[in-house]
């Protein structure tokens, strides 16, 4: 049984699909990367798979159980999945320490010093631990997205989703979260990665998923990805920006 | 006499209303627009007094500085008629509101703009009247309206000085019929649609004197 | 001026009754800017809905509100309830009035502040499992409260002038007080200006408090 298995997950808007019959397997300790163009629909099967996004139809199982019914503990369920954005998200108004420990003071109800604890433990494993009491607007991209992962990983969830976590990043700073994501494979963490930036890709994986207009079309090694694929769309999708290793 | 009857019988205070309503944002557009345009161009002493007078309009409630102009003058032998003493109350209050809008708007606007211009050789005068106040008055038109507003929500103060408008009907059609909830209910909506009114004539303005692609910043 | 004299020992002698008036101004504006600004939030809180139909009422509300005089709602209450049976106080009346007006001023500056908020961060905390009140309390509120306290002090000042509005369904409040030390000494002028420097002073004091409201809210790095 895999952490979370996806069946034939379809989700339209106003009449437009945008995800078609997606079939998906993450299983435990892996890291699955999904790539494609902007406008593929990967950001909104993430959204499905926390509910975020309320699939038109399809299945999601969780630890084999299946929560894409109504009567499903949607926070529950999001509880226990780490969410990273694009864009960091941390709460501005809220400094570093207080941003990792709002959700397990009031969704787990732990007391502040415990609180404070793990958070510090998190901060750091992400090296932002001399950071604690500074704000996210005094916070370059990088040191941003590190808290950002430090209060996902709090809530010990079960998995990590990132949803494009370089493409607000300049290189030097994308190569920090590389290594970051890195350090978390090597821990054995859960994660599903979405993004089209090829370096992150090659970086925490061998393997990606394709995904074009809501279709999986592969699912292969990067490697063979980057290489003459018969299949145009991965061809032109492979190329452009860098080159293979 | 039924609804219906009773918002007619109100709408002969309408005119006054209006009246009253029109000519004391026309004060507060011409004063509000003066101090502006003072404040950008005068030294720092004109501009330090100019806000010091902003401050206490803005700081004094209409009804005292009515009640100043109205019965307070004559004490010292000025005689200041009842739309006059509008115009000089609430007129001038929304003249200095007004002005703190102005104020925002141009400050939104781009310096290089107008350094662009004195470098083609425009005096500051120019610049200000062919840069700075088309932009200016596009870029106030919700605080414009917001206080347009305010001065018709404050025009029923006109019958404490005899004005017949909307509210003096209501009070006098009141004593004399008991339907008082009703009465007040249809002067809430008469007023509310001389709102929408004010809101239309302004947005029609405003969409006429349009210019493409001008909110991006 | 010639008079001066006087007139200030007319206001010493009739200090009591001023200081009276004063104080039932300061109750007004105090009570009305806490309900007021409690109202706005409820009223805001409305205005998120997911349902549409409480959306469309609230935007109603609102629209009604910031569109009508608010002496038409207070003359409503005071001169036309009675006619109904209801009769109730100049205050009590005055409070219920502001209160709705308030409310829905407020709440109009607090959806312009959320409409500068940054939507991810919303979308993180749903993403992290709270509950849309918990996001409202956790996130929304502290972010709005804090842009629009300049809004939010601008109308604690509008509630002080305004309050002389009161006067007109016989509240005695500073105003009135005001107006009955001019009708015996007849010097309405003075009695008047000093009215409006009353005014003045306490609505400086306002300011001045919210400037240092404003300065102890800054986020560093913001």
């Amino acid at each position: 049984m895999a952490l979370i298995e996806v069946r034939k997950l379809v989700k339209q808007f106003d009449g437009r699909t945008v995800l078609s019959n997606i079939d998906l397997d993450l299983e435990e300790g892996e890291i699955k990367v999904i790539m494609g163009p902007s406008g593929c629909g990967k950001s909104t099967l993430l959204r499905c798979l926390n509910r975020l996004i309320e699939p038109t139809s399809g299945r999601v199982y969780f630890r084999g159980e299946e929560v894409t019914l109504p009567q499903t503990d949607v926070r529950a369920l999001r509880q226990r999945i780490g969410f990273v954005f694009q864009q960091f998200a941390l709460y501005r108004h809220l400094n570093v320490l207080e941003n990792v420990t709002l959700g397990l003071r009031r969704l787990r109800r732990m007391p502040v010093k415990e609180a404070n604890e793990k958070a510090r433990y998190e901060l750091g494993r992400m090296s932002m631990l001399t950071h604690e009491d500074k704000y996210p607007g005094q916070l370059s991209g990088g040191q941003k997205q590190r808290v950002a992962i430090a209060r996902a990983l709090a809530m010990d969830p079960a998995v990590l989703f990132f949803d494009e976590p370089t493409s607000a990043l300049d290189p030097l700073m994308s190569q920090e979260i590389i290594g970051v994501i890195r350090q978390l494979r090597r821990d054995n963490v859960t994660m599903l990665c979405v993004t089209h930036d090829l370096h992150l890709a090659q970086g925490i994986s061998e393997r990606a998923i394709f995904l074009d207009e809501g279709v999986v079309h592969a699912e292969d090694s990067i490697e063979r990805l980057f290489g003459d694929h018969e299949d145009p769309r991965i061809r032109e999708f492979f190329r452009q920006g860098n080159g293979p290793r | 006499m039924s609804f219906l009857q009773i918002c007619l019988l109100l709408a002969k205070g309408a005119g006054h209303t209006v009246l009253v309503t029109a000519t004391c944002i026309a004060t507060a557009l011409v004063t509000g627009l003066a101090i502006a345009i003072l404040r950008r161009q005068a030294g720092a002493a004109l501009t330090r007094l100019l806000s010091i007078y902003v401050y206490v309009f803005r700081g004094v409630p209409v009804l005292v500085l009515l009640f100043i102009m109205f019965f307070g003058l004559p004490g010292i032998g000025i005689n200041v008629p009842p739309l006059v003493s509008m115009m000089l109350s609430l007129g001038l209050i929304s003249g200095a509101y007004l002005a703190e809008v102005f104020r925002g708007a141009l400050e939104a606007i781009d310096t290089h703009e107008v350094i662009a211009a004195e470098a083609m050789g425009m005096t500051r005068m120019q610049a200000l009247f062919s840069i700075e106040l088309p932009q200016m008055l596009r870029l106030a038109v919700p605080g414009m309206l917001n206080e347009f507003t305010t001065v018709l929500k404050y025009s029923p103060f006109a019958y404490t000085v005899g004005i017949p408008e909307i509210m003096k009907q209501a009070m006098a059609l009141a004593s004399v019929t008991l339907r008082g909830v009703e009465i007040y209910l249809a002067a809430g909506l008469l007023y509310f649609a001389i709102y929408q009114l004010i809101r239309l004539l302004v947005r029609s303005i405003e969409r006429k004197f349009a210019i493409p692609g001008f909110a991006q910043n | 001026m010639s008079g001066i004299i006087p007139f200030l020992q007319d206001v010493l002698a009739y200090w009591p009754q001023i200081l009276d008036g004063l104080l039932n101004t300061l109750l007004l504006t105090a009570i009305i800017t806490v309900t007021g600004f409690a109202g706005g939030i409820g009223v805001f809180y409305l205005s998120l809905s997911r349902s549409r139909e409480v959306r469309r009422f609230t935007e109603a509300y609102i629209s009604f509100f910031i569109g009508t005089p608010l002496i038409v709602l207070l003359f409503l209450m005071y001169y036309g309830l009675p006619q109904w049976g209801l009769r109730l106080s100049p205050l009590a009346v005055a409070v219920i009035g502001f209160t709705m007006n308030v409310s829905a001023y407020n709440a109009r500056y607090l959806t312009s502040a959320y409409k500068g908020l940054d939507p991810s961060e919303l979308e993180a905390a749903r993403a992290q499992g709270f509950t849309t009140a918990q996001v409202f309390i956790l996130i929304i509120l502290p972010q709005v409260l804090r842009l629009s306290v300049p809004a939010l002090t601008n109308q604690a000042i509008l509630n002080l002038k305004d309050s002389s509005v009161a006067f007109l369904i016989q509240y005695t409040e500073f105003f009135a007080q005001a107006q009955e030390l001019a009708a015996r000494n007849f010097q309405f002028f003075k009695a008047y200006v000093l009215a409006a420097l009353v005014y003045l002073a306490m609505v400086s004091l306002i300011v001045l408090a919210a400037r240092m409201l404003e300065r102890r809210l800054v986020l560093p790095g913001a």
